[in-house]
Parts: structure tokens; C-alpha cells; sequence
């Protein structure tokens, strides 16, 4: 296995074999400790000192399904703290079977510069001039790439957001049909590749050099028992495959403790209009698609491809986050609107939950009224266009809480919050303050506890205890390329151990209860906190805007009530 | 008592004239509790059903109060 080094201001690819103490590690584990180790925390996250990595998990192109999340690490613009955002889609499989642990894109182009980095199939890297591609959105630059280089060939790339260096620019990942509607959406990291002049990067899926496995036969027993905990799993079984992550939005509303009109309100007027039932009847009479793979080796299925009126062709995949923050937070109950959203964002090159929320800001600000989707429309096709108020949402929430001079903004180290407000699953307010990513939707995701009864969401009790478990998990799973939804499915003592016993199988080494998911997650977020702390990030970043202390939300009209001093016993290692 | 019930997730795909915004209504006696619903309407452990009434997931064993919509989803992970 190799990691690739380019060199954007010399112009220069170099490969050299993978460090020892990097040999366990993959997805995020790699891209924060690389991170951690060679980029100045005080650097300009837009500069030519930052560095952008590219790694498949450690088990991406493995016969394990559901590995197909590709980490994108970075110091980010957004946050200023260390950042990794994964994505699926077909690059992940496809980079690990070229043999390839990392890309690591260091320096800067020259000012007007634009490159391809293309990924042949035998694994070899070189620049390639992308003049031509220049101001390109996402589908038409992902459909060129695919023309001129062939189908079989993987893209990961930026729109004109990421051009601009707008700090909540995407980079937007190709689905097993070719569409870039897979994103590592948040933190801006499309805006440090479009500062590194760098638009796309192409990778050949024919790759025949995947890393060796130890012990093939273990590994295969290995394999069959962690898809059969996966497959009995119930919500990937049953609700995934017809409903998607769009299946939240009926019960968090119902909780009350779904964002809404800028984080004033937990439940959406309306809100049935814009569930996973009335989405799922929807695609099924329009002739869409309800049960969808979008990501190479998926068992679950749990992407869709929504259509408009005639059949064509809008987005896929409609998930929870993107209609909670494009139709919750703006008021937009309306499918259309928030799936002609989710597709111009993918186009763009923005991410759908920072523009969501920077929308609802200027709303409530009285810039644009909320509800009115035709608005959110044209604000984002500003974006695209780069005009000023563009430049204001593009740059994310934060940038347009100040522009507007609106002070509720809910936003953690200058990320938006995911859609579970903090006062009504008090569990999420743990994580949304407390993780190295600021506010994050995967991190520490507690709502299904909430649902399964396993806590009380508006108790404080056991929230923080679950939080941080949750977010040790995530960190490791992350770091092997595992999705989310089978990483839920795999948080027992069965299904860890079964998974312990791939990683084991893979390596010929042993692993024992403590080292997988806790030591390894652990080990990961050390990392991205040193960072963090290097980067001038003290437990008083760790906290909360103002207003969830202050104002309560209706329906249960209750305010985020865990302590500075619990918040901060969440990493007390 | 007869109360309205709302079904979530695919729970009511064996209703076949179920329509989803209005819900069904269904009765039940006085002070019957959310086991006894959901054996009523013959959701079994696996389907992971979970009541939800006036904003709060509800326990088996709780007794379901006259003249409330009670919602059943499934048990969910977000991200």
C-alpha cells in the first residue's frame, strides 16, 4: 500500500510506502493523525501550509460491505479546528483497490491555475490542466470527466462554490450511477480544494492491488457474520430500504425537537408534507426510485432517487439533514422545493445542512420570509453565481449572523447544528459541543437511543455517558470506511466482536475487547483534540450558543440544561 | 375509549386502506396501556414499534390517556 504526495506549487506526484505507525489505520484515523502531525494549527486553513488528504478506510475495498466512505481531512476554513467529512459513493473502493492508503494534496497552485488529479489504473497519480473546467458545476463536470476518461472511473470534485472559497463548500462524490450527489459536505473543504486549485480528483475503479488479507479464510467467516448482524438489523432491514434517513423526520418532530423557523420551534408546521412517508408515496407514483444503492458493495440501500412530476431526474439521494435544514429551519414544507435545493447545493458545490441553516439566519432576520421557497431558490443559485449575498451564505451561518447583524444563530465552533435541537435531546447538545468537528450530524448521534428507550431525551441523566460512547464509536468506525447505518446496527458486544474478528482476519493480529472501537476511537480523538488545542481551542469553544441556555423550545418549552462542568467530563481522558 | 393512531416507518403497510394523514381510529378499553395497543394492532417486539404521545416515547407497561392521538414508529438511528 502507498500514499500519494502532491505537490500543488511544484507540480510534483510522489509515492512513497505506507509510514509503520500508519499501517493500522485508514478513513479518519489517518486523515487526523497526518493532520495532527504535519499541518501548523495556526495555520491559514486557505494557505498553502494546510494540507488536504484523501484516505478509503481501512478496510474500503475489502469484501466487507458497506465500506465505501472515503475520509476527507483538513484544517477547516469553516471551523478552524481539524476536520474530516466522509462521503460515499464509488472513490473509496476504488482508491484501495489501486492499492492507495492516502492522497495527500500539499502547497498551493499558482493564482489561476486549475488541475485534475487523475488516478490511472494502475494506481499512478499526474496533474492534468483543468482550464476547461473552470466555473463547471458538479453534474456537468462530473459527466465531462466521465466522457473524456471513461465510465469506469470514480469522481470527487468541486462546483463553483469550492472555486470561490466560500467556507461551506462541498466536495461532492460520484454514486454508482455516476451522479456527484454524495458530499463531504461540511467544513468546507471544497473550498480548501478550490484553494489549492485543484477541481477534481479522478480515480479508475479497476484497480486490482487492494491491500492482502492476512488470514482469507477467518476473514470470509469474519465477513458473513458481521452482514448477518447487519441484515437482522431492523432498521436497515426494514425502514432504510423504503424510507431512507428521511424516516426521522416523523418522529423527531413528534419528540419536538426538530429545528425549525432558524431553531425557534420543535416541531414544523406541516410537517407530514415533507415526511418519509409522504416522500416514499411520492417517488413511487412519480416512477422514482424508494430503494436505491448509491455506494459500492451497500447491503442497505438506504439512498432513493426522487423525480419531479414528468420522472426526471432531480436528486438522490433526499435524506433527514437536507430536508430538515432546507425545508425545517427555512419552513419550506414542500418536497419539490427542498429536492430542487438539495440538487442545486450538489451542483453548486455547497453543503445542503450549512446553507439550510445560513438561509433560515437571513430569514429570520427579515431578509426573505420564511416558507418561501421560491427565495431559497434564487439564494442559493447566488451562491452559484458568487454575488454578494451568495458570498454571505456560501461562507455559511455564522458569516451570515454577522452580515445580518442576527445574533440566533445556531451554529458550534462555526458549524451548523444537525436537526435534533439540543433543549429537546439534550444528548445531542453533549455532542454538538463537545465534538473536535464542531456541531456534527454522525459524530455522536443520539436520537436512536431516544427511540429504542434507552434515555430520556430531556433527562440529564446518562447523556453525556452516551454521547461519549457514541463518539468513540464513530471515531473508529470511521477510520475502517464503515457506514453509519451498519455501524449502528454493530454497537453491541456481539456485533463489535464480530467486527473485531475482520479487522483481526485482515491484519493476522489479534485484537482484544478494549482495542476496537474504544482504544482505536479513543486514540483518534486524542489526536483531533491536540490539534484543536494547538489551533487555540479551549473547553469554553466547547460550548453551546447563548440562546438554548435562554430561550426555551416549544412544544415542551425546556432549555439545554447539562452543566459546563458535565459537558466538559465528556472527554475526561 | 376510542382513540386516533397514527402509524410510521412501514407499520402500515398490512392496513391496506390506511391513509397516512389522517390515521386510523381504533378502540380499546379504558386504561389499556401501549403493550395492549400494540398487541391490538399485532406488532410484534421485532418491529421495533415505539409510541410517542404528547411529545414523549412512551414505555410498554404506560397507560394511554382518553382522547390523545398516540404516533408508532420504528426505532430509528439518525445521521
Amino acid at each position: 500500500m502507498k500514499l500519494i504526495r502532491v505537490n500543488m506549487h511544484k507540480k510534483t506526484v510522489t509515492a512513497e510506502s505506507v509510514p509503520e505507525d500508519y499501517k493500522e489505520l485508514g478513513g479518519r484515523g489517518l486523515t487526523s493523525t497526518l493532520i495532527n502531525r504535519e499541518v501548523p494549527p495556526k495555520c491559514d486553513p486557505l494557505g498553502p501550509e494546510n494540507k488536504l488528504i484523501f484516505a478509503p478506510g481501512f478496510l474500503s475495498g475489502t469484501p466487507l460491505p458497506n465500506t465505501s466512505r472515503i475520509s476527507v481531512g483538513s484544517k477547516s476554513p469553516l471551523t478552524g479546528t481539524i476536520k474530516e467529512s466522509n462521503a460515499g459513493g464509488t472513490a473509496s473502493r476504488a482508491l484501495a483497490r489501486l492499492g492507495i492508503t492516502a492522497i495527500v494534496v500539499e502547497g498551493q497552485s499558482k493564482q489561476g491555475d486549475l488541475n485534475l488529479l487523475r488516478i490511472d489504473e494502475k494506481g499512478n497519480a499526474s496533474l492534468v490542466s483543468a482550464q476547461e473546467y473552470r466555473g463547471m458545476r458538479t453534474y456537468r463536470c462530473t459527466e465531462k470527466i466521465r466522457k473524456t476518461y471513461g465510465e469506469k472511473n470514480s469522481v470527487l470534485c468541486i462546483g463553483p462554490a469550492g472555486e470561490y472559497m466560500l467556507t461551506a463548500a462541498s466536495i461532492q462524490s460520484s454514486d454508482v450511477d455516476g451522479h456527484p450527489c454524495r458530499a463531504a459536505a461540511r467544513g468546507g473543504l471544497g473550498a480548501v480544494m478550490g484553494s489549492k486549485g485543484l477541481k477534481a480528483l479522478i480515480v479508475d475503479q479497476r484497480g486490482k492491488s487492494a491491500d492482502t488479507i492476512a488470514d482469507p479464510e477467518a476473514f470470509r467467516e469474519a465477513v458473513k457474520k458481521v452482514v448477518k448482524i447487519v441484515k437482522d438489523d431492523h432498521m436497515n432491514s426494514e425502514v432504510m430500504p423504503k424510507l431512507g434517513t428521511a424516516g426521522l423526520v416523523a418522529p423527531v418532530n413528534t419528540m419536538g425537537a426538530f429545528p425549525c423557523y432558524n431553531a425557534k420551534k420543535g416541531e414544523l408546521d406541516g410537517w407530514e408534507k415533507i415526511s418519509g412517508e409522504v416522500m416514499a408515496d411520492l417517488i413511487r407514483k412519480r416512477g422514482g426510485k424508494t430503494t436505491h444503492t448509491g455506494c459500492s458493495q451497500c447491503i442497505i440501500h438506504c439512498s432513493n432517487v426522487f423525480v419531479d412530476k414528468g420522472g426526471k431526474y432531480i436528486t438522490s439521494s433526499l435524506e433527514y439533514e437536507t430536508i430538515w435544514a432546507m425545508g425545517g429551519m427555512t419552513a419550506i414544507a414542500d418536497l419539490d422545493t427542498i429536492a430542487r435545493l438539495d440538487n442545486l447545493c450538489d451542483d453548486i458545490g455547497v453543503d445542503t445542512m450549512s446553507t439550510g441553516v445560513a438561509i433560515a439566519v437571513a430569514m429570520d432576520a427579515g431578509y426573505r420570509a420564511f416558507g418561501d421557497g421560491k427565495a431559497a431558490i434564487k439564494l442559493v443559485e447566488e451562491i452559484g453565481s458568487c454575488t454578494e449575498i451568495g458570498t454571505i451564505l456560501g461562507n455559511g451561518p455564522a458569516a451570515t449572523g454577522r452580515y445580518f447583524n442576527n445574533t440566533h444563530v445556531p451554529v458550534i465552533k462555526g458549524q451548523s447544528i444537525a436537526g435534533y435541537d439540543p433543549r429537546a435531546m439534550l444528548g445531542h447538545g453533549v455532542t454538538f459541543s463537545t465534538s473536535p468537528m464542531g456541531a456534527d450530524h454522525t459524530a455522536g448521534n443520539v436520537v436512536g437511543e431516544y427511540l429504542e428507550q434507552k434515555l430520556d431525551p430531556l433527562k440529564v441523566e446518562g447523556q453525556v455517558e452516551t454521547s461519549r460512547y457514541l463518539q468513540i464509536a464513530m471515531a473508529a468506525f470511521d477510520t475502517m470506511g464503515q457506514c453509519f447505518m451498519a455501524n449502528v446496527a454493530l454497537l453491541s458486544p456481539e456485533g463489535e466482536e464480530a467486527f473485531r474478528n475482520v479487522i483481526s482476519a485482515k491484519t493476522g493480529i489479534r485484537l482484544g475487547p478494549d482495542d476496537f472501537p474504544h482504544d482505536m476511537g479513543i486514540r483518534v480523538l486524542k489526536a483531533e483534540r491536540e490539534f484543536n488545542r494547538k489551533a487555540g481551542f479551549t473547553k469554553k469553544d466547547d460550548r453551546l450558543p447563548k440562546f438554548f441556555y435562554e430561550e426555551p423550545l416549544p412544544p415542551h418549552n425546556k432549555v439545554f440544561v447539562i452543566s459546563d462542568e458535565e459537558i466538559d467530563s465528556t472527554f475526561d481522558f | 375509549m376510542k382513540l386516533k393512531v397514527k402509524l410510521y416507518g412501514t407499520l402500515s403497510c398490512r392496513f391496506s386502506d390506511y391513509q397516512h394523514l389522517q390515521g386510523m381510529e381504533v378502540e380499546i378499553p379504558d386504561g389499556a396501556t401501549v403493550q395492549d395497543l400494540l398487541t391490538l394492532l399485532e406488532l410484534s417486539e421485532s418491529q421495533n414499534a415505539v409510541a410517542i404521545m404528547e411529545g414523549r416515547v412512551l414505555k410498554k407497561p404506560d397507560k394511554i390517556k382518553h382522547g390523545i392521538t398516540v404516533n408508532i414508529f420504528q426505532a430509528i438511528s439518525g445521521g
